[in-house]
């Protein structure tokens, strides 16, 4: 497999370290309830298709990339950079 | 009582004891060049939020090269300025003469960390220098896809390597490749390079710097 890195080009995916799912977001701490924050901690899906996960390109230029990848086939459909997407100016 | 000073400091080059000047591998008409590239004034810059532009007119007003924005080095007699990743770069001098007062003064834009002894770095040249470096590294160093002037962060033998391509060889018309390391890790980098190299035959110029 390799991914189309923003900044660096096509590199072979050893060149990258795999984190998880890109979604969930960290409820407020102070605020929120045991239960949310348990799901956003340790639940995940685990779905046979689309995929957004998060990527860090260590061995290239240390950016965070958001991957949506198919499970099934390995398709990469999109690379974003997770600093992109926190500013809201993602393609 | 601290004991009176048992360790004398001495400036060491960063391919000491691990470089010497001569031929090594296959005899003949060397494939492959190497040069130490030691006693370069290297700094990290990150730009600051919202600096970007500022740093880039510091720079082109006091060296006058413009931050490249993708993987790329600029150059000119006496400075580079590399891609190190986004809003990241490396400021190489050949030498310190007003390095200091450049650093200093670019400060306030840019986190500025001075690598000039943390980065061991090499000129590779010859014929047969792809052919080498294509047993470690895995992006395409073919001409049409990375032509002079184009710069790289990758791994090579699971070590990060940042390497560029310079002007060609004016001679020989050979490519000419920098790859620079992090100095701890210039004995493996060149145990990995010198036995890839060495059936193309390899001539190495050493500095000599102790």
């Amino acid at each position: 497999m390799r991914i189309t890195c923003p900044h660096c080009g096509a590199r072979d995916v050893q060149e990258f370290t795999y984190l998880g799912d890109a979604n969930p977001q960290r409820p407020e701490g102070m605020a929120t309830t045991e239960a949310a924050m348990h799901d956003y901690v340790y639940q995940r899906d685990n779905p046979a298709g689309r995929h957004r996960e998060l990527w860090y390109h260590g061995a290239g230029c240390h950016a965070w990339l958001v991957v949506t990848r198919d499970t099934r086939t390995h398709a990469i459909e999109a690379v974003d950079t997770a600093n992109a997407i926190a500013k809201g100016d993602a393609a | 009582m601290a004991d009176a000073v048992t360790t004398a400091w001495t400036p060491r080059g960063s391919w000491a004891g691990i470089l010497a000047s001569g031929a090594f591998g296959a005899a003949g008409q060397p494939g492959i060049t190497i040069e130490a590239r030691d006693g370069l004034c290297i700094a990290s810059l990150i730009a600051g939020d919202g600096h970007h532009q500022a740093l880039a007119q510091a720079l082109q007003g006091r060296i006058g090269l413009d931050l490249p924005v993708t993987p790329r080095i600029v150059s000119s007699t006496r400075h580079d300025l590399v891609w190190a990743g986004p809003d990241q770069w490396h400021l190489i001098a050949t030498d310190r003469d007003g390095f200091d007062e450049l650093l200093r003064d670019l400060a306030p834009l840019a986190a500025v960390s001075d690598q000039s002894d943390g980065r061991a770095a090499l000129r590779l040249s010859g014929p047969k220098l792809r052919d080498a470096l294509a047993k470690g590294c895995m992006l395409d160093l073919h001409p049409s896809v990375f032509p002079v002037g184009a710069a790289a962060l990758t791994s090579i033998a699971y070590m990060g390597v940042h390497l560029w391509r310079i002007a060609d060889d004016p001679e020989s018309g050979d490519a000419v490749f920098e790859i620079m390391v992090a100095r701890s890790m210039a004995g493996s980098f060149w145990s990995w390079l010198s036995a890839s190299a060495a059936e193309f035959g390899c001539r190495v110029t050493a500095t000599g710097r102790g």
